[in-house]
C-alpha cells in the first residue's frame, strides 16, 4: 500500500515493458500483432469480469453481453444505419452503453449475489443473442455488420486511409491497431488499478469476503455490488469496440455463451482479483487457440482445421487445455498464474509469499482468516 | 382452441422433460451447495451413449447403460474431482462450481467432436408417431415424456421422503455442519446426490431429442441450461419449487413458441429464450425466487 | 499517545433500547429487553449462552430487524436504518468469531474507514488528487491507530498470518477506525491467552479514557466485565433479569443461580 521505493525505481518495469510493447510492430508480422491486439481486447474485457467475479465475488457469465452491447454499440452509432457519429464518439458512447445496460440489469445484480448471479446472467447471454439475431434493422441480423473503423483527428486506424510508413515499417491496419489497443489497455490497466486500491475495491472484497462485515463498516451492499456490475460492464463494452475494430465485422453468434465462458477461464487462470493476473489469463486462453492453428502441423494430435471427422482441431485442443486448467488450477493452484508468479518472486526474494497461504478461491474467494464454520454459521443467524 | 391444447401438452411435456434436469441441480444444491454447470455436458453423455449403443443393444439396453454410465460419470466427477477443490476454504461449494465449467468445456469439446456437424438418431420406440386424444393429436414422445418423467420424479420423491439418503439430504441441506456432526456421511451423500442427478439428466436428454426435435445434435447439452431458470425459480433447495418452476418454464416456452405468430414482436424463436425472460422477471420481483424457504436471502 | 478521533462532538448520544422483541419462527430469542447506555460508559451484556447476547447485538448494528421494540441513538431511530446507515452514525462493532477481509491490516483498518470516506468508482479510477490525498490522509490515521491498538509493527502484513490474538485486535482496531461514538464489542478477549486478555483489556480501558465513546460490551470473562463496566445487564433466555453495576449484579440471587452458579467453572478457566 505505501511502498518506500523511490517511483521511478518502482515504475522502471512498468516503463519497460510499455516501450517493449510500443516498439513490437517494428519487428513483428500481422500475425503475432493480431495475436497481440486480441490479447489485450480480452484483457480489457477480462480486467473487467476479474473485478467484478475476482474482487467482487460476483459470478458473470453475461459478459458476452456486455462485449456484444459495446460491439454493436459501436457499429451502430458510428456507422450506417445509425446516426453515423464520429467513430470516437461512438465508442466513448459504446462504452457508456454497455455501462447503462449493466446498470438496467441492477435490480438483480444488486440483489443476486455470488453464484447464483451466474445463473440470472445467463439469461443476458441467450436473450441478448436472441436480439442480435431479430433486431435486423440495428444489428444486421444472422450476419452481422461491417465495421467503420475509428477515425481520430485525421488518423484512421485501419488500412482505407493515407498509406503510412514508420522508420522504414509500412503500417498496416494492424500496426495502426496495435496502438490503439496499447492505449485502451494502459487506460485499462490504470483505472482499474485505481479502483482495486483505493476505496471501492478495499469495499468490493469486503463485500466478498463478508457481506456482514462490510455491511456494519458502513458499505451499502446492493449499491456496491450494482456498481462492480456497471464498471464491469464497461470494460467489456470498451473490449467490445477494440475487438469490433479489430475482426472488422461483428456477427451474433461470436457473442455466445462460450465466449463468456472464456473470459471466466481468464481470469481463474490468471488468478482471480489482480489486473496482471486478468492480463495473463487473457494473452493465454486467446493466444492458445490461434497459436496451435498456426502451428497445428508440427503438433503432435493436433489436426490442422476442418481434416475430417474425429480428429482434434486446434480449437478444440486449446478448449481442451484451458477446461483441464481451470480444474487443475483450482485444484492446486487456486491463486493462478497471478499467484505462481509471486510466489516464485518471493522466493527469488528469500521471503514469505504476500499471498494468503489458502490460495484465493474463486469468485468468493473466501479467506483463511475466517474460522469456517463460524462465518457459515453467521450468515445463515443473519438471514432469519 | 386445438392450439391452446396443443401448447398446453407440449409444455408440460417439456417441463416434465426440465423437471427431470432441474431436480438434479436442486439435489446436487442440497447436497453440496454447488451449482452444477456440467449438466449440460452429463446430459450430452447421455443422448450420446443411446445414440451410439441403440443399434446393438437395442433403445432399452442403450438408456439403461446411458442412465447408469451417466450416473456413474456424475458420481465420479463428484468424488474424484469437486470434493477435493476448496478444500477449507469456506466458500468451497463456490470454488467447486467453477470447476464444474472448467469440466463441461472439457466434455463438451470432446463430445461436441465425437458428434461432428451429424444428427444423432436415438432409435426411440416412439419415433414420429402420434396419437389421437379427442381434439388434438398429439406425438407419442410427449406422452412417454410426461408419463416417464412423472414415474422418475415420483420415484425421485420418494427417496427424498422415505430413505435414510433422503433424510440426510435434508439434514445436509439445512446445516452441512450440524448434520456432520450426527453422523451423517456427506461425501456419501452427495455423490449419491451426483448419480442421481446424472442419471436423470440422461433420461431428461432421450426426450429432449425426441421427435419433434430432429435428434442429438452437439449443442444439445445447451438445454440444460434451461433447466436453470426452472430450479432458480423454485428457490434452488425445494424439490416441489422445480417441478412448479419447471412446469411454468416448459409451458411458457411452448405457448411462446405456439403463439409465435401473435407475439412476432419478440421475434422468430422467442420461445426458446423465453425461459429465461421468465427468470429475469421473477427475481426482479423475488430476488429469492418463488418458493425460496429459509435460505432466502441466498439466492 | 493523542487521541485518533478527530470527531469534536463532545460525549456521544445516549444509546437507549426499549422493549426489543425478536423471533425467529417462534423461538423468542429476545423478549421485551429494556437498557441505556449512559453517554461514555462501559455497558456489559452477559448472560450464559444463547441467552441473546449475540442477538442483541445484531439488533444494534442493524443485521436483524427486531418484531417490536426500538433502538434509539440520542434522536436516531436505529431499527429502521440498514447497517451501512448506522455505521454512519457512529455505531461500529467486532464480531465474537473473527470477520476480517483479505490483505493486510492495512486493508482492513482502510474498510474501516468508509464511511468517512468519500471517493467513488470515478474518482478511484481516475486517482483524482483529492481522491489520492484522501487515500493518504485516512491511511495515516489508520496507522494511528494501529499504533494505539498495538499493531503498529504489523501495519503491512496480511492479516491471514497474525496470531489469534493480533487478528482479533485487527477488529477492534477496524472498529475504530469508523471513529464511533458507541463501540459494540462482542467477546473481544475470548480464545485469548491471558497475556493478550490483559493487553487487550488494557486497549479497551485506554480507547475509552482517550476517546470517550460509549461502549457495549458482551464478555464472558467476568474479570474483564467487573473491571471495566459501569453498568451491566444481565441476560437469561432473552429477557433481561438484572440491571445495576458490576457489585450489585453479582450479589443479585438470580444472577447467580441463572449465570455466575453454572458456569463460574468455566469463566475461570
Amino acid at each position: 500500500m505505501s511502498d518506500p521505493r523511490p517511483h521511478l525505481l518502482k515504475r522502471g518495469p512498468l516503463l519497460l515493458t510499455a516501450l517493449l510493447l510500443c516498439a513490437l510492430p517494428f519487428y513483428l508480422d500481422a500475425f503475432w500483432l493480431r495475436i497481440g491486439l486480441f490479447s489485450m481486447a480480452a484483457a480489457i474485457g477480462a480486467v473487467g469480469l476479474g473485478l467484478l467475479s475476482g474482487t467482487a465475488g460476483q459470478l458473470s457469465l453475461g459478459h458476452a453481453f456486455f462485449l456484444a452491447v459495446g460491439a454493436y454499440g459501436y457499429v451502430w452509432l458510428a456507422g450506417e444505419p445509425g446516426p453515423g457519429l464520429p467513430p470516437a464518439v461512438a465508442l466513448v458512447l459504446a462504452v457508456l452503453l454497455a455501462g447503462a445496460a449493466g446498470g438496467l440489469f441492477s435490480p438483480v445484480a444488486g440483489r443476486v449475489k455470488g453464484i447464483y448471479l451466474g445463473v440470472a446472467t445467463l439469461a443476458l447471454v441467450f436473450l441478448g443473442h436472441h436480439v442480435l439475431l431479430t433486431a435486423d434493422s440495428v444489428t444486421g441480423g444472422f450476419n452481422g455488420r461491417s465495421v467503420p473503423p475509428l477515425e481520430l483527428g485525421g488518423f484512421t486506424f485501419a488500412e482505407s486511409g493515407p498509406e503510412l510508413t514508420v522508420l522504414g515499417v509500412p503500417f498496416g491496419a494492424e500496426e495502426r491497431l496495435w496502438y490503439l489497443g496499447l492505449a485502451l489497455f494502459a487506460v485499462t490497466w490504470f483505472t482499474a488499478r485505481g479502483l482495486l486500491r483505493g476505496r471501492p475495491g478495499r469495499a468490493l472484497v469486503a463485500l466478498r469476503d463478508s457481506e456482514t462485515a462490510a455491511s456494519v463498516m458502513g458499505v451499502h451492499v446492493a449499491r456496491y455490488r450494482s456498481a462492480a456490475f456497471v464498471v464491469s460492464s464497461m470494460y467489456a463494452g470498451l473490449a467490445g469496440v477494440l475487438l469490433a475494430l479489430s475482426f472488422r465485422r461483428v456477427v451474433p453468434d461470436y457473442f455466445s455463451l462460450a465466449l463468456s465462458v472464456d473470459y471466466l477461464a481468464m481470469i481463474v487462470i490468471g488468478g482471480l482479483g489482480s489486473v496482471a493476473g486478468a492480463t495473463a489469463g487473457a494473452v493465454f486462453v486467446t493466444a492458445l487457440p490461434l497459436l496451435m492453428t498456426r502451428y497445428a502441423d508440427q503438433l503432435p494430435l493436433v489436426a490442422a482445421p476442418g481434416s475430417g471427422d474425429g480428429s482434434i482441431g486446434p480449437t478444440e485442443a486449446s478448449r481442451y487445455l484451458y477446461g483441464a486448467a481451470i480444474v487443475v488450477i483450482l485444484l492446486y493452484a487456486p491463486d493462478g498464474l497471478h499467484g505462481l508468479a509471486s510466489r516464485t518472486r518471493a522466493r527469488l526474494r528469500r521471503r514469505p509469499p504476500a499471498t494468503r497461504p489458502g490460495g484465493t478461491g474463486p469468485v468468493t474467494a473466501g479467506t483463511a482468516t475466517h474460522a469456517t464454520s463460524d462465518t457459515t454459521a453467521r450468515a445463515k443467524e443473519h438471514t432469519p | 382452441m386445438t392450439g391452446f391444447l396443443d401448447s398446453l401438452l407440449g409444455g408440460l411435456a417439456l417441463g416434465s422433460v426440465y423437471a427431470l434436469i432441474a431436480l438434479g441441480f436442486v439435489t446436487i444444491f442440497k447436497a453440496s451447495g454447488v451449482l452444477s454447470f456440467t449438466h449440460g455436458s452429463l446430459l450430452l453423455l447421455g443422448g450420446y451413449l443411446v445414440a451410439v449403443l441403440h443399434d446393438d443393444i437395442g433403445f432399452a439396453g442403450a438408456l439403461a447403460v446411458a442412465v447408469l454410465v451417466t450416473a456413474a460419470a456424475a458420481g465420479a466427477l463428484d468424488r474424484l474431482v469437486l470434493q477435493r477443490a476448496g478444500g477449507t476454504d469456506p466458500h468451497a461449494a463456490h470454488v467447486q462450481t467453477i470447476v464444474t465449467i472448467g469440466v463441461d468445456i472439457v466434455l463438451v469439446t470432446d463430445l461436441a467432436r465425437r458428434i461432428g456437424g451429424d444428427l444423432l438418431p436415438l432409435g426411440d420406440p416412439w419415433g414420429s408417431a402420434v396419437t389421437d386424444l379427442g381434439p388434438v393429436t398429439v406425438a407419442d414422445s410427449r406422452i412417454a415424456a410426461i408419463l416417464v418423467s412423472a414415474v422418475a420424479i415420483g420415484g425421485a420423491f420418494a427417496l427424498f421422503r422415505f430413505t435414510p439418503w433422503g433424510l440426510s439430504l435434508r439434514a445436509a441441506a439445512e446445516d452441512r455442519e450440524a448434520a456432520a456432526l450426527m453422523g451423517v456421511r456427506l461425501t456419501r451423500v452427495r455423490t449419491a446426490a451426483w448419480c442421481l442427478a446424472g442419471g436423470l439428466a440422461a433420461l431428461a436428454a432421450v426426450f429432449l431429442v425426441a421427435f419433434p426435435a430432429p435428434g442429438l445434435e452437439r449443442t444439445t447439452g445447451q438445454i440444460a441450461l434451461k433447466a436453470f431458470p426452472a430450479a432458480i425459480l423454485g428457490g434452488m433447495t425445494s424439490p416441489v419449487g422445480a417441478l412448479v418452476g419447471s412446469m411454468l418454464i416448459g409451458l411458457t416456452e411452448a405457448f411462446v413458441a405456439g403463439y409465435q405468430t401473435d407475439l412476432h414482436v419478440l421475434g422468430e424463436g422467442f420461445g426458446d429464450v423465453a425461459p429465461y425472460a421468465v427468470m429475469v422477471l421473477v427475481l426482479l420481483v423475488r430476488p429469492a425466487g418463488l418458493f425460496a424457504a429459509k435460505g432466502a436471502a441466498r439466492v | 499517545m493523542t487521541a485518533p478521533a478527530a470527531r469534536t462532538a463532545p460525549a456521544p448520544p445516549a444509546l437507549d433500547v426499549r422493549g426489543v422483541t425478536v423471533r425467529f419462527a417462534g423461538l423468542l430469542a429476545l423478549d421485551d429487553v429494556s437498557f441505556t447506555v449512559a453517554p461514555g460508559t462501559v455497558h456489559a451484556v452477559i448472560g450464559p449462552n444463547g441467552a441473546g447476547k449475540s442477538t442483541c447485538f445484531n439488533v444494534l448494528s442493524g443485521l436483524y430487524r427486531p418484531t417490536a421494540g426500538t433502538v434509539r441513538l440520542g434522536a436516531a431511530e436505529l431499527t429502521r436504518l440498514a447497517p451501512h446507515r448506522i455505521a454512519a452514525l457512529g455505531v461500529a462493532r467486532t464480531f465474537q468469531n473473527i470477520v476480517t477481509t483479505q490483505g493486510t491490516v492495512a486493508d482492513n483498518l482502510m474498510l474501516g474507514r468508509h464511511a468517512l470516506s468519500h471517493s467513488g468508482f470515478a474518482a478511484s479510477a481516475l486517482r483524482l488528487p483529492r481522491a489520492v490525498r484522501e487515500q493518504r490522509e485516512h491511511l495515516a490515521k489508520a496507522r494511528e491507530i494501529a499504533e494505539l491498538t498495538g499493531l503498529g509493527a504489523h501495519f503491512d502484513s496480511p492479516v491471514a498470518l497474525l496470531s489469534y490474538g493480533d487478528r482479533k485486535r485487527v477488529e477492534l482496531a477496524r472498529a475504530l477506525c469508523l471513529e464511533p461514538r458507541v463501540l459494540l464489542l462482542d467477546e473481544p478477549v475470548a480464545g485469548m491467552n491471558a497475556a493478550e486478555r490483559t493487553r487487550t483489556t488494557r486497549v479497551i480501558g485506554e480507547i475509552r479514557a482517550e476517546l470517550g465513546l460509549s461502549v457495549v460490551l458482551v464478555e464472558h470473562d467476568m474479570g474483564l466485565v467487573m473491571r471495566l463496566a459501569d453498568e451491566v445487564t444481565v441476560l437469561d433466555f432473552g429477557r433481561a433479569i438484572a440491571h445495576g453495576t458490576p457489585d450489585e449484579v453479582r450479589r443479585e440471587p438470580e444472577v447467580l443461580r441463572a449465570y455466575l452458579g453454572t458456569t463460574t467453572g468455566e469463566d475461570a478457566a
